[in-house]
């Protein structure tokens, strides 16, 4: 299995909503390649956001087991899966989630916080990455003195800065209009090919599963046709 | 463990300023009483213990324990100022002992209403003993036997009347203030006069002590074991300061518990209000609370973010507090001690008094912040994202 792929084995993650169990992932199997740009499609109460917080950790699976990067998340105590995501995952949310008290800088500089490095290293791997998604110029404004495609770029440094194995992107394009989230979903490509990240995107919209290597279509907790954009002609 | 960086928190209080400050004044309202009370209690047990010596010994009947309550006859005192070896001599090798008469009587005050104004009879002896601790400041001392009074300065702005040149009736009979004297402690809220002729005027035969200069470091014990089978007199001896600590516990304590009951009540309310603004805090910022831990902060480094917000309201609520009670430094006021006498002492908040009292703030802010900091330590960062 290669250092930044994902797998599922007969994940289950049940709900408990007003004495009701629901079943939002229902015995998923399911592997990612690394390196592989990923899109998650499906109507909404399907899974998709549950799945991208199972593989970044932020949630734990009922039953089965979700693996990345050959490591096995579901025995990890909450302390491990805190310092796990540290150091192997970068998160972009549909609402830019930035420290709004905080610069550009700063917000990129949170997650370097928590690992073992300087504070002049730190600083300039932040601006490495502010630079990386064109904001060099922007790096001493706090958010809200920052439109919303170039508050997303700076959520995309952010999930960058660290050098993670894995971006998990959930509807980051959402609340942007169409000439800046094809800017920002560009960037997401980009960073597949260049640097070879895996990404997997939740969206609704085709047009941004578009710009993915492959699109994966999830129903009702259940794992759905898995579409290769590599093979269709025309793709961006 | 990576913390979460301290200018997050010291912007976000700066964001909500307004929930910042009523936070801030509340714990601060709470400190400005605790500190008030604790600078009372510093100024009324300073007063005493500041002019409390150790190489004065004391002399009191047998059993009492002030010297309202004392009684020596002219006898005994006689006895007491010439038979006590450990006595020091002064000029003429006279023993530097004196008897003193002690007694309170009505004076109208100037904010109105009455308070007892302590009489002090002493002797010539008395002003030796005491040194340069006792001095005149305006006009001069009075006249061995003579119908004059001196007063100590602490008695000037409450009682008006009382001013060198006028007259003071004691009972029926005039006497003529010729001076004012300055005094550490308590002595400066007493009308001194001449032993003898205040004794007459007072219709009082007894005496209600001896005081005497002893070298530092004398057995007083051994002079008291050695005068009990004394049938004569029989007295009870310690120190100047042993016997003006004795005097200030009661009331001092009293302060203690006032000012430690009233801090609690507020203390109680300050809590509530520091922990309604960490709970608005933690529920406006459910949402950054849940990307710090998206990104890796750990539970115990989110708790002590907010606890260090906690903790810093706590802390600005005691510098205000401390501030707010600044400008009584030095005001004097005056209160009855434990032989029902006013004395007069002034607010002293001492940098001990400061520090215990933004000490108390901060554990205030602290008990206020640890509920809702331990609930943001324990939300879930999917729930926390979601809730944005």
């Amino acid at each position: 299995m290669s250092q930044n792929s994902i797998e599922l084995r007969g994940v289950t993650r049940i709900y408990r909503r007003g004495g009701q169990d629901l079943r939002v992932l229902d015995e998923l199997d399911l592997t990612m390649a690394g390196s592989t740009f990923y899109a998650l499609m499906g109507p909404s109460g399907s899974g998709k956001t549950t799945l991208l917080n199972l593989v970044g950790g932020l949630d734990r699976a009922d039953a089965g087991e979700v693996l990345v990067g050959g490591e096995d998340l579901t025995g990890l105590s909450d302390t491990e899966l805190a310092r796990w995501r540290a150091d192997h995952v970068g998160f972009v949310f549909q609402g830019f989630n930035l420290l709004p008290v905080l610069t550009a800088r700063e917000n990129v500089e949170l997650p370097l916080l928590l690992l073992p490095l300087g504070r002049r290293q730190r600083r300039e791997q932040a601006e490495r990455a502010l630079e990386m998604v064109d904001l060099g110029d922007r790096m001493d404004h706090k958010p809200r003195e920052l439109s919303g495609g170039q508050e997303q770029r700076v959520a995309i440094a952010r999930a960058i800065a660290t050098d993670p194995e894995v971006i998990l992107a959930d509807e980051p394009t959402g609340d942007l209009d169409r000439d800046t989230a094809d800017a920002v979903l560009l960037l997401l490509q980009r960073l597949n090919r260049e640097l070879g990240k895996t990404i997997l995107m939740v969206t609704h919209d085709p047009q941004a599963a578009g710009y993915a290597d492959r699109v994966i279509h999830l129903d009702k907790g259940k794992l759905g046709r898995i579409d290769d954009n590599r093979a269709t002609a025309g793709r961006s | 463990m990576a913390l979460v960086p301290l200018r997050y928190n010291l912007r976000s209080l700066w964001v909500r300023s307004s929930s910042t400050l009523l936070t801030v004044c509340a714990i601060g309202a709470t400190v400005a009483v605790l500190a008030g009370m604790l600078s009372l209690q510093q100024g009324f047990v300073t007063l005493f213990a500041e002019r409390g010596r150790t190489d004065i010994a004391v002399f009191l009947r047998k059993g009492a324990t002030s010297e309202g309550e004392s009684g020596l006859t002219r006898e005994q005192c006689a006895i007491l100022t010439k038979e006590v070896a450990e006595v020091q001599k002064g000029d003429g090798d006279r023993p530097l002992a004196s008897a003193e008469l002690f007694l309170a009587v009505r004076r109208k005050k100037a904010d109105g209403g009455e308070t007892n104004v302590s009489l002090r009879g002493v002797e010539p002896l008395t002003f030796a003993i005491h040194g340069d601790d006792v001095g005149i400041v305006e006009g001069r001392n009075f006249q061995p036997g003579s119908d004059e009074l001196i007063l100590g300065e602490g008695l000037r702005a409450r009682f008006p009347d009382l001013r060198v040149g006028e007259t003071m009736q004691i009972n029926v009979v005039p006497f003529k203030i010729v001076g004012i004297f300055a005094a550490k402690g308590g002595y400066r809220s007493e009308v001194w006069g001449d032993l003898d002729r205040l004794g007459e005027a007072l219709q009082r035969p007894v005496r209600s002590r001896v005081i005497a200069r002893v070298p530092e470091g004398t057995d007083l014990a051994a002079i008291q074991t050695r005068f009990a089978d004394d049938l004569r007199v029989q007295p009870k001896v310690l120190t100047e300061a042993e016997y003006l600590t004795s005097q200030t516990q009661r009331l001092s304590l009293t302060f203690g518990i006032l000012g430690g009951f009233l801090a609690f009540i507020m203390g109680i309310a300050a809590v509530f209000t520091g922990t309604n603004a960490m709970l608005a805090a933690i529920s406006s910022r459910t949402h950054e609370i849940g990307i710090l831990k998206a990104l890796g902060f750990r539970p115990f480094a989110i708790f002590l973010a907010f606890q260090f917000e906690a903790l810093l309201l706590g802390l600005l609520g005691g510098v205000l507090g401390c501030l707010a009670v600044l400008p009584l430094q030095g005001v004097e006021t005056g209160t009855m001690n434990q032989t029902f006498s006013e004395v007069t002492f002034a607010f002293r908040t001492t940098p001990a008094v400061m520090l215990n009292a933004v000490a108390f703030a901060a554990v205030l802010g602290l008990i206020g912040g640890a509920g809702p900091a331990r609930r943001a330590a324990k939300m879930m960062p999917t729930t926390a994202l979601r809730r944005g």
